[in-house]
């Protein structure tokens, strides 16, 4: 017996309904917010003293503010020609009840070169992981198995590595404008809560990998579909907390916030639910963005040093994207312009989506079929290799229904 | 020297269906190409039969792209240069109908015992090498009554290339005429259809 839908119909239904009565209710909160964001436009140093004093007591996530809160940039006129690479990932993850112990991490790669000279140069290499020292991290006698979220982070380092490699390939020399893309976030936030050692492994390979494409020169930037943050929201908490007091020196402390002592509710809970592009969105006409921000993720803030990672918001057609740079871009006026322009270029090319993260996600797709594919070829070779070809009961029980 | 164009993807006994290098350039309908096979100095050849274009993804699909985001009207050739990552997800691919092979030095015109390997080279024939193929006409018969394809379609237009080729094409034309007379012998009306389509 699967699934029963009819009694699955009856929940969906009241959900739907759950649903369009929140939206009304999130707008008007969001306009809310907005507004008071808006009139701390000016007073941007304050806030950030006020996140620098919040960053330990508050319990919400926070963005510190780098340009002025109601900065709205028009589109700057895109490049004739300029030249793009990207990567993205994707990996059928360690089977704990299949025949053999491995990984498999394939990488799809794009360079697109635009203008009077263009090409186009789209693979993918996929890379197969067995050995010990694939499968386990050492720290002295302590292994860690790399599998789910560690598995992730060792495929965002080999997107990482791969993206490098290409720039260096096609983009080292170049006189064109050029761009590299990744899918998703620059900052690694997953590892937040892994073991220190862990930690070190994956960020130093990552930073190391960022490090390259600074001495390149090569602006880094990664592109968030629908970004659900609230850490701009988080900094629009403060503004509304009632412990804040920038002069005394005192930021939020939210175990011990004074509303909740006075048997109120906490002032900031206007933006329960809100997420950054509920509050940044009304501001921003096609293809202008909104002001750069830092990230205030604890990883990002105590890791990444010279690659801080800085974000802002841009206007996709009815999408608002957020869109992230290390320190190094961020810093530079000229290059945000070059993000700004090429990011949008890329998706006005890709009706609404960047066109080389679409085509690196295309090559690196792993389908069902070619999924069933590989396994059959390790339980294939394995068989003739003669090495122990057992799957566990569980798996077995799984493939058929027994009656 | 003939020029390669493209390599066999998919064969079978009868037929053969070939990747083209080049996006949009496949040899024109009924044209002669030739496939290497395993053996030095053999060859097999089709007629192509269809040529098509579309994505390398299974299920993909190609959009229209005429009209960008920003509301720029491109055209053609312009939207492959502002696009160039379509050369790279498009295929050309075309398919022809085994006629023959080559073995020796021998033409042959019935099926060779093995269909073309997958991968191997696919030519385009030179005029001299149609000039040669079209000498015997056994391979009407194959042309004419193989199914499911435009088949007097295929066959005037590879008349009419075998014809072209030729610096006496009209006495090939009135050749040719006379072989299709005798096979289309009991079918009057497709005969003169026929003939309408390769009439010089």
């Amino acid at each position: 017996m699967g699934l029963d839908l009819s009694a699955l119909s009856r929940q969906v239904r009241q959900m739907s309904h759950t649903a369009a009565m929140s939206a009304a209710d999130v707008a008007t909160r969001a306009a809310q917010a907005r507004a008071r964001y808006l009139a701390s436009a000016g007073e941007e140093g304050r806030w950030a003293q006020a996140v620098n004093l919040s960053r330990e007591g508050a319990n919400w996530l926070l963005a510190m503010p780098v340009e002025p809160l109601d900065t709205v940039r028009a589109l700057p006129p895109p490049p004739a020609a300029y030249s793009v690479v990207a990567t993205d990932g994707s990996q059928i993850d360690l089977d704990r009840h299949g025949a053999v112990a491995c990984y498999l991490i394939n990488i799809g790669q794009v360079f697109i070169r635009y203008g009077q000279q263009p090409k186009a140069r789209l693979t993918s290499r996929p890379a197969l992981y067995y050995r010990e020292e694939d499968l386990y991290l050492r720290d002295g006698a302590r292994r860690v198995l790399i599998e789910g979220n560690y598995l992730s982070a060792r495929r965002d380092v080999d997107e990482g590595v791969a993206l490098a490699d290409l720039a260096e390939e096609w983009l080292s020399g170049a006189e064109l404008p050029a761009l590299a893309l990744q899918d998703g976030t620059l900052v690694r936030w997953t590892l937040a809560n892994a073991e220190r050692f862990v930690q070190d492994h994956f960020i130093e390979r990552y930073l190391a990998y960022l490090e390259r494409m600074r001495a390149l020169g090569v602006p880094v930037a990664s592109y968030i579909s629908r970004p659900r943050s609230p850490e701009v929201v988080g900094t629009i908490r403060l503004m509304l907390c009632p412990d804040v007091d920038v002069p005394a020196g005192r930021g939020a402390k939210c175990s011990e916030c004074s509303d909740v002592r006075a048997g109120r509710e906490p002032s900031c809970m206007l933006c329960q639910g809100l997420v950054d592009s509920d509050v940044i969105a009304a501001g921003l006409a096609e293809g202008q963005r909104g002001p750069l921000f830092i990230s205030l993720s604890r990883i990002n803030v105590d890791r990444y040093g010279e690659h801080l990672i800085h974000f802002f918001h841009m206007r996709v057609g009815r999408e608002l994207c957020r869109i992230e740079i290390p320190r190094w871009v961020a810093i530079e006026p000229a290059q945000v312009d070059r993000v700004h322009a090429l990011v949008y270029d890329q998706c006005a090319r890709g009706d609404g989506y960047p066109v080389a993260i679409a085509r690196a996600h295309e090559q690196a797709i792993v389908r069902g079929a070619d999924r069933k594919a590989f396994l059959g070829m390790v339980e294939g070779s394995l068989y003739r290799a003669e090495a122990a070809n057992d799957v566990s009961a569980k798996k077995a029980s799984k493939e058929f229904s027994r009656h | 020297m003939s020029q390669r164009i493209g390599e066999v993807i998919e064969a079978s006994t009868t037929r053969f269906t070939a990747g083209a290098y080049e996006l949009l350039a496949a040899p024109p309908f009924g044209s002669l190409v030739r496939a290497s096979t395993r053996s030095e100095g053999s060859a097999i050849y089709g007629l192509v039969y269809e040529i098509r274009t579309g994505s390398k993804e299974p299920g993909g699909r190609a959009v229209v792209r005429g009209r960008t985001y920003s509301g720029r009207e491109l055209y053609d050739e312009e939207i492959y240069a502002e696009n160039p990552d379509l050369a790279e997800v498009l295929q050309t691919e075309f398919a022809a109908l085994t006629v023959g092979f080559l073995e020796g030095g021998q033409i042959y015109q019935y099926l060779p015992s093995q269909p073309p390997p997958v991968h191997y080279s696919v030519y385009a024939c030179a005029p001299a090498e149609l000039i040669a193929f079209s000498e015997c006409s056994d391979c009407f018969r194959a042309a004419l009554f193989a199914p499911q394809l435009p088949s007097d379609e295929l066959l005037a237009a590879m008349i009419r290339a075998a014809a072209r080729a030729r610096p006496d094409g009209r006495d090939y034309l009135v050749r040719a005429g006379r072989e299709l007379a005798s096979l289309l012998k009991d079918d009057y009306d497709r005969l003169t259809a026929l003939l309408r389509r390769i009439r010089p």
